[in-house]
């Protein structure tokens, strides 16, 4: 196991046993909300990760990564920006996918931009978001998510 | 539940299914591959998912909200922003669960600007999320992103709210008599179901209200008190 995964376990099983100190009940429904939210999302997430890995044995990372630099970089962050806005990915699969992909080659620049409209800008969510705030605030709000998106991965590119 | 609706619920499902048999099929070296593959996946989930969960649901309980929401109004200046940027990073669930929460703060008093703030770092800094994503991208990576995303939230709030005015919003919705479930922001977590098992059930992956039982009071509140989203609401 790597640092960070130990990390985070440890600071969740102190947090947990703190909790578990201090408030009883209250400990016991953060376990049931976390079992429950993960068997809401098992089977999707199984589907997703299956498919996945079906992708990548057609499409391998490499030859993603060929492609993509072959790709102006700007034309190659707008694909990955749009293509971020219409999937609808846990971000905890997105990571390490991602990372296999950067590690293969593909530039940080679009990945970032997929990363960021992946999670904060939603066509599927879309018409509920509309629903709930009416039409220009949910235009506005993911119009200018989109475009910081690409903003975001072009310093990205700069600075790293 | 009929079976068509499932097979709805699942089509996803079903298509990978289809496209695995087809692969082993015509290519089988290539769907062993493609096991192979996901295998990996799915063992670098295992470790972080449960963990993730926990503290997601931990930080979501233990974060005092009430007294955070006090702060968001126009009036809140810095305080409100970062606050909303706090409460955003630790609440639980996918983002379409954070916006009949945020229609709520709104009502409430809370800002333009300080509601879209919430929904976008609700949506990209979660902070277990940046744990893994230092894992899998590395921490400069990461830190350095959230650095930017920080900012360019600031920057297209603001933006926001000079374009988009209160009256704007849709008006209150009728409040609908009695007791109702928001099925839209329900997460399927089913802690009202645990709470109150003879009013709520699950149907699907969503909560869904028993008809013909008169709700006790008192156990009702606690249940729309647990519910993590805030997707259980009644008018008496």
């Amino acid at each position: 196991m790597d640092v960070f995964t130990i990390a985070i376990w440890v600071g969740t099983l102190i947090f947990l046993f703190i909790s578990l100190v201090k408030d009883k009940e209250k400990t016991k429904k953060a376990l049931k909300m976390a079992l429950g939210m993960g068997r809401g999302m098992v089977v999707s997430i199984l589907s997703i990760v299956f498919a996945i890995g079906l992708i990548l044995t057609i499409l391998p990372p490499e030859e993603i990564a060929r492609f993509v630099s072959e790709q102006s970089v700007l034309l190659a962050t707008v694909v990955a920006a749009l293509f971020g806005t219409i999937t609808l990915v846990p971000a905890f699969i997105a990571f390490p996918l991602v990372g296999t992909l950067v590690g293969a080659g593909v530039s940080v620049v679009p990945a970032v931009a997929f990363l960021t409209t992946l999670t904060m800008v939603g066509v599927v969510t879309f018409p509920l978001e509309k629903k709930e705030f009416g039409v220009k605030f949910t235009v506005v709000r993911n119009g200018l998510s989109f475009v910081f998106a690409i903003v975001i991965a072009l310093v990205m590119g700069v600075v790293i | 539940m009929s079976i068509l609706k499932k097979l709805k619920g699942n089509l996803f499902l079903i298509i990978v299914i289809l496209a695995y048999i087809v692969m082993f099929i015509a290519r089988p070296e290539m769907g062993v591959a493609s096991v192979k593959n996901s295998a990996y996946y799915i063992k670098e989930m295992l470790m972080i998912m449960p963990v993730i969960f926990i503290l997601t649901a931990l930080l979501d309980l233990w974060l005092p909200k009430e007294k955070v929401i006090r702060f968001l109004g126009k009036e809140a200046g810095v305080k409100g922003i970062v606050f909303s940027f706090v409460l955003g990073s630790v609440s639980a669930g996918p983002v379409y669960a954070a916006f009949p929460m945020c229609v709520m703060l709104h009502k409430k008093g809370a800002s333009i600007r300080n509601i879209v703030i919430i929904l976008s770092s609700w949506a990209v800094i979660k902070i277990p999320m940046l744990i893994n994503e230092a894992k899998f991208l590395g921490p400069k990576f990461m830190a350095i992103r959230w650095v930017l995303t920080v900012i360019a939230i600031i920057i297209f709030s603001w933006i926001t709210s000079k374009m988009v005015k209160d009256s704007d919003l849709p008006e209150d919705t009728p409040v609908q008599a009695g007791l109702s479930l928001n099925r839209d922001a329900c997460m399927g977590c089913g802690l009202c179901t645990k709470q109150y098992p003879e009013l709520f059930e699950m149907e699907g992956k969503k909560a869904s209200i028993k008809q013909g039982t008169l709700p006790d009071v008192a156990k009702l509140m606690q249940a729309i008190d647990t519910c993590p989203v805030k997707a259980i609401s009644k008018n008496l």
